[in-house]
């Protein structure tokens, strides 16, 4: 009946495409926001990140002793354990000013934490001396105030050294922009100013026949540092986003808005489509229809336009994530769980827009029908 | 084969002192004060009467849209006064066809999905309920008009339409309610002539309530109402009095 009213069903459509659109588009870039957080766990991967106790997130590391990598290469459970340093370093430009980088120190021999892919030049150069491999995002903001931008062979002081560029390599991107950059672990500590302890994290990896969950719980017992799996330090450090950052509040206050604008649309115009067309209900209810079977008839025909505005909202967010996924900016990240919940939450819309009309309609008497 | 009512033919509908009061206490409406009255199988009865006299309201509990507050109404062995609403609406279901003064088409409808509503209310699959309303709108004078919206139709195909879908579920009773106050004299006419040959039919019975005496002649019996009351019974070569 409601598919009849071509005015109407676009409204309806239209209203739940866009609600879905509002809160799957906008909660995918608070995820990707949230993402960002975690781009040390997918520019080092490993299985195993053995960290301070105290450490509950990717990106606020306390120093650790020289000495932690080898308790953590003691302990069984583990295959191997390699140190990373971490640290941010000024770069400075052509212009004469400074820009923050990321830069990770891997071990001499294994090279563990290395950068996911190579654009340009080859891994192992990184062991020459003065050497490092810089991802993109650091070539396109080091390059400023230069004739053209920085290649393999260029040269730029980072803390007043001099590191050669001999790879270029993609990155995720950082929560605060900074461009990674990769140096062996020795070289790291040249580039940076001499401090008491110099190690950031151990990176492991289980011994054969053991889980990394199970792994992660043997270092803890025997050396009294903090194991993380690699999955629940990515959960630990978006949490820890979530619950000490302003972007819940935002989060929320979008599902809300998403969720308004789609009971007010999409409720005001099934109550007026009901409104209208009283007068055929109460005549469905003379010829016998009973409250049970109309009810069902609104409900179905509510989540039908549920389901095609969903599906459209749906679709055009997914296109919208495949155009910007590649550019990665904004940031943009669509778990299945996203547009699950959101189709529950549209679902509960139309269920609830429904049970507006269902009400109006138990309460309509068929003799309604003999009135003029 | 069509068959014409007599006045030994059994009764359809039997009201007994039927009483209904709109509201309640300074602004009660009396509507029905002790209604007698029958309608026998077969034919078409009228029930005719000034504004506000309480034909409607007379045709809407004999319909069973309406419930009433004391007396005794039967429609082919279906005693309402006893009925639960759940049962009553069962019965509107299977036993009633309904045409309004309005048509009251769903207008975002098809005409053959109109005519289908009272059999997928009772439970028929869409493509039997379509063929069925096919087969009726062609026998009603329609042919090829069944896709079409209702509104593209003139007022007197409108009302066929609706004409066909009060029929195609085959219900006992027809009530009309001003069938023809929305139509011209002619068209009018067919219609109250369809509606005549519907009723010569054993086992049915059709009331009409209106105000056009352009339409008496088509009745079978006309049943005068006044004030919430049946002051008299013509037809069937004379006039009859309520002793009748
Ligand atoms: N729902 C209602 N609430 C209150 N009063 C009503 C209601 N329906 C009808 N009435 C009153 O009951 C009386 C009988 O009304 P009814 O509609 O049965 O008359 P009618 O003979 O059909 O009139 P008309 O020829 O104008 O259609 C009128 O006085 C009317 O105002
Ligand atoms: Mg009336």
């Amino acid at each position: 009946m409601l598919l009849g009213d071509r005015a109407k069903y676009v409204m309806l459509v239209g209203g739940l495409t866009f609600a879905t659109m509002l809160m799957t588009q906008q909660s995918a870039v608070f995820f990707g926001i949230l993402k960002w957080t975690t781009s040390h766990l997918s520019n080092m991967r490993a299985k195993l990140w053995i960290v301070d106790r105290n450490v509950q997130q990717a990106n606020e590391l306390k120093a650790l002793r020289d000495t932690d990598v080898n308790r953590v290469r003691s302990v069984t459970g583990v295959a191997w354990a390699m140190p990373i340093y971490v640290t941010i370093q000024s770069a400075k430009l052509a212009d004469g000013n400074f820009k923050p980088i990321m830069l990770v120190g891997l071990d001499n021999t294994t090279l563990v934490g290395r950068p996911p892919v190579m654009l340009q030049g080859r891994l192992e150069d990184v062991r020459l001396p003065n050497s490092i491999i810089l991802d993109d995002l650091g070539v396109q903001r080091l390059s400023v105030g230069r004739a053209k931008p920085l290649g393999l062979g260029d040269t730029f002081e980072l803390n007043d050294k001099e590191a050669r560029i001999v790879g270029i390599c993609r990155a995720d991107r950082h929560f605060f922009g900074y461009p990674y950059a990769y140096s062996t672990y020795t070289q790291a500590l040249q580039f940076a100013p001499k401090q008491r302890k110099m190690l950031s994290l151990v990176l492991a990896e289980p011994a054969p026949g053991w889980t990394p969950e199970r792994a992660a719980k043997q270092i803890e017992i025997e050396t009294g540092m903090k194991a993380y799996t690699e999955d629940e330090l990515f959960w630990s450090t978006i949490w820890w986003y979530f619950r000490n950052t302003g972007i819940p509040v935002a989060f929320i206050s979008i599902i809300v808005l998403g969720f308004i604008v789609g009971t007010t649309i999409s409720g005001q115009t099934f109550y007026a489509f009901v409104h209208e067309n009283l007068r055929h209900l109460g005549a469905l209810k003379a010829m016998g229809a009973s409250n049970a079977l109309l009810a069902r008839m609104l409900l179905v025909q509510s989540l039908t336009v549920g389901f095609i505005g969903y599906g459209i909202g749906v679709l055009l967010v997914t296109a919208f994530g495949h155009a910007v996924l590649g550019r990665g900016e904004p940031p943009f990240m669509l778990p299945w769980q996203l547009p699950a919940a959101t189709f529950a939450i549209v679902m509960g819309i139309c269920c609830f827009s429904a049970l507006l009309g269902i009400r109006k309609v138990w309460k309509v008497e068929p003799a309604v029908v003999f009135r003029g | 084969m069509p068959v014409s009512a007599t006045s030994a033919s059994p009764l359809a509908v039997h009201v007994r002192a039927v009483t209904k009061t709109f509201g309640t206490g300074e602004a009660a409406v009396p509507a029905l004060k002790g209604v007698d009255f029958n309608a026998r199988q077969g034919e078409l009865l009228m029930i005719v009467g000034p504004s506000g006299c309480g034909k409607t309201t007379l045709l809407s509990v004999i319909a069973g849209t309406l419930n009433f507050d004391g007396g005794e109404i039967d429609v082919f062995g279906s005693p309402l006064h006893q009925m639960k609403p759940r049962a009553i609406t069962e019965f509107r279901k299977r036993n009633v066809g309904f045409i309004f003064q309005q048509f009251n088409l769903i207008p975002t409808l098809s005409c053959i999905e109109n005519v289908s509503v009272p059999l997928l209310i009772n439970g028929a699959s869409r493509r039997e309920a379509e063929q069925k309303a096919e087969t009726l709108l062609k026998q009603l004078g329609l042919p090829g008009r069944g896709r079409e919206r209702p509104t593209n139709l003139s007022g007197g195909q409108q009302q066929r339409v609706a004409i066909a879908r009060a029929l195609v579920h085959e219900p006992r009773l027809v009530i009309c309610d001003e069938p023809t106050s929305a139509l011209d004299k002619d068209t009018g006419g067919h219609i109250m002539e369809l509606l005549r040959d519907v009723a010569r039919h054993p086992d049915r019975s059709v009331i009409v309530v209106t105000h056009d005496n352009r339409i008496f002649k088509y009745a079978d019996r006309l049943t005068e109402m006044e004030d919430g009351r049946v002051q008299r019974v013509h037809g069937q070569g004379g006039n009859h009095d309520l002793s009748e």
